[in-house]
């Protein structure tokens, strides 16, 4: 008898278990029903269908329907030196952009986790520029750049020579550089203002009694400790920065001489612009795999964090 | 991890954890540095906070003033010869900018609740539940809402068109609702309340769908306020999307009617600057109003 029971105890625990996994099957299921359906509906279909209209190609407002075309469409967009400068464009104004920004974002954290008078309210008003949306923040350095405008007469002041900024194709990027910063340097100063309060002060403490620099303690302790919270912003500054579009849309049409032609904006102008919806379909995807690569990286780097290494 | 740390808990703590740079050095040297710190700092909020001073100053000026004060450089850039409100009147009954900014409300609203329940509930089922495929589930959902939806915008926009979409509040509303980082910040919250409080509501006979809307739910205020802005600030931003979808102007956005009055009327920075410090003033509210609930950036401090 008892070991009858001994025999059935298990048996019981192993149904209630199965009941218990059906169970949370099921509400998983339920659950995560939203978030998936959204998820093919938002990303997947668009990306299939994105993948495919590459695939083929068609008249502009045709009737005809479209034909499969292979890779073609790539091929013609990666033997147009046009196509082929907005790649390298792109490429080379995240390479300046993003690092500037960080390293930018970086100095003034630094300094604003210094011992002086009203830290807080410097570091608010560097804040302040970040609640401004990109398309204020177009408008007010579109005008304020304006050839004539307020930067021009400071620089008349100070002995310079007015620039033309928009208007000239060496200039023009830059300006936009300057306006998407003035958003995004405060906004990822606060995350690596948070990073630097999470360093040990006995860190500095140690450094100090060892006789090191300001310069010495900065770039052995503050910098390694720091790593990964640069490395986040870093990678998160770079999945915003490629898609970036309203300076462009508002300000320059790309221009002038396609000198802020941007990947994001020229996929938009192709489609519609250009109605050549098969071409744009093929930079969409173009960006959308350089973002994908950028995500997967932004994921490892937030679940690193969590898992203690 | 938070998207926006709190800035006064920083202010706070900033006084405490400052590498303790005064002892055992003289204080003449020490206040020396002091001031040109201190100097340097005001320079720079100066340098940030000056063109956003200049555009709110601009907006309460006579429009026509706007473009004569700039050139010669004098104290007219930034001294008005009269404050008005008509570029504000302007913009907001004549031009039908407050139209885009009520469209602009509902769908941020909508997009938030919808948003919230849909991350919550897919959070709760990463977080509680344990069935295979997991952390597999939880990577793809939350990178592919990670992707920025500008990537995919021009697509998805042609798909809706031919779904019936274009023009439709639905078609705002829908693309926003995924937030990449908003279920992962839930789900990171969930992961941290206690597996007790569940096996005991469980107990008392309490349902999935009320043990995550009753029990999870209410013991995560700070992650869904968090949540919330990052859905309502995405939203409240977007541009390109509701550029691509509304063609009928009486069911735009406010960014895209702002640009509009921006490229039509190239004179009227009144309406431009107004329109600028409306839609600034939003965000700048609901983040400095809530930002006490937020928790601190993790990412680094190695904090959970």
């Amino acid at each position: 008898m008892a070991s009858s029971t001994v025999m059935r105890e298990p048996a019981a625990v192993r149904r209630r278990r199965r009941h218990e996994r059906r169970h949370e099957i099921f509400w998983a299921v339920v659950f995560l029903a939203p978030a998936v359906a959204a998820l093919v509906v938002l990303r997947v279909v668009p990306t299939i269908g994105a993948v495919v209209t590459s695939l083929h190609k068609a008249f502009p407002g045709g009737i005809i329907p479209a034909t499969f075309a292979g890779f073609r469409n790539y091929n013609s967009l990666f033997t147009d030196p046009n196509f082929v400068s907005t790649i390298v464009r792109t490429l080379v104004f995240n390479l300046i952009i993003n690092p500037l920004q960080i390293v930018l974002a970086l100095l003034i954290a630094v300094l604003f986790v210094q011992r002086i008078p009203l830290v807080g309210v410097w570091r608010t008003l560097v804040f302040i520029p970040i609640t401004v949306p990109m398309v204020g923040s177009a408008i007010a350095w579109g005008t304020a750049l304006n050839p004539n405008g307020p930067v021009n007469a400071v620089i008349e002041v100070l002995g310079g020579k007015p620039q033309p900024f928009f208007t000239s194709p060496h200039q023009a990027l830059a300006s936009i550089m300057i306006l998407a910063s003035w958003v995004g340097i405060g906004y990822w100063m606060m995350f690596l203002i948070s990073g630097l309060q999470a360093i040990p002060e006995e860190l500095y403490d140690a450094a100090k009694t060892d006789g090191a620099g300001a310069v010495r303690t900065f770039f052995s302790i503050t910098i390694p400790l720091l790593k990964r919270p640069l490395l986040f912003v870093l990678v998160a500054d770079t999945v915003a920065n490629f898609v970036l579009f309203v300076p462009v849309q508002l300000l320059t049409q790309g221009g002038p001489q396609g000198s802020t032609t941007l990947l994001m904006f020229d996929a938009y102008r192709t489609t519609y612009g250009y109605g050549s919806r098969n071409l744009g379909a093929a930079e969409v995807v173009i960006l959308t795999v350089i973002m994908i690569f950028f995500v997967l990286l932004q994921f490892r780097l937030l679940r690193e964090e969590r898992t203690p290494t | 991890m938070t998207v926006f740390p709190r800035t006064a808990e920083v202010a706070d703590r900033a006084t405490n954890t400052v590498p303790a740079s005064t002892s055992g050095e003289r204080p003449g040297r020490t206040s020396a540095r002091t001031v040109v710190l201190t100097a340097v700092a005001v320079v720079v909020s100066v340098a940030f906070v000056l063109p956003a001073v200049w555009i709110l100053i601009g907006s309460f000026r006579p429009n026509l003033e706007i473009l004569t004060s700039w050139s010669p450089l004098s104290w007219r850039l930034v001294i008005p010869s009269r404050l008005t409100m008509e570029n504000y009147t302007h913009l907001l009954v004549d031009s039908g900018f407050a139209r885009a900014l009520l469209n602009s409300f509902v769908v941020c609203i909508a997009s938030v609740l919808i948003g919230l329940a849909m991350s919550a509930m897919a959070a709760y089922a990463l977080a509680v539940y344990h069935f295979p495929g997991r952390s597999a589930v939880f990577a793809v959902i939350v990178i592919s809402f990670m992707v920025p939806f500008e990537a995919i915008a021009i697509p998805l926009a042609q798909q809706f068109t031919t779904w019936g979409l274009g023009n439709t509040m639905t078609g705002l509303i829908l693309p926003g609702i995924g937030n990449g980082l908003a279920i992962f910040n839930l789900r990171q919250f969930f992961l941290g309340i206690p597996t007790s409080y569940r096996e005991a509501a469980m107990l008392d006979g309490a349902s999935e769908p009320r043990i995550l809307f009753s029990l999870y739910v209410r013991l995560s205020g700070p992650a869904l306020t968090n949540s919330a802005l990052l859905i309502f600030l995405g939203q409240w931003t977007a541009y390109l999307w509701p550029l691509l979808i509304v063609s009928d102007n009486r069911l735009q956005l406010a960014p895209v009617a702002l640009a509009g009055t921006f490229g039509e009327h190239a004179a009227d920075y009144g309406q431009n600057f107004a329109g600028t410090i409306v839609l600034t003033m939003v965000p700048a509210i609901s983040i400095f109003a809530l930002q006490r609930f937020f928790g601190r950036l993790s990412v680094g401090s190695g904090e959970k």
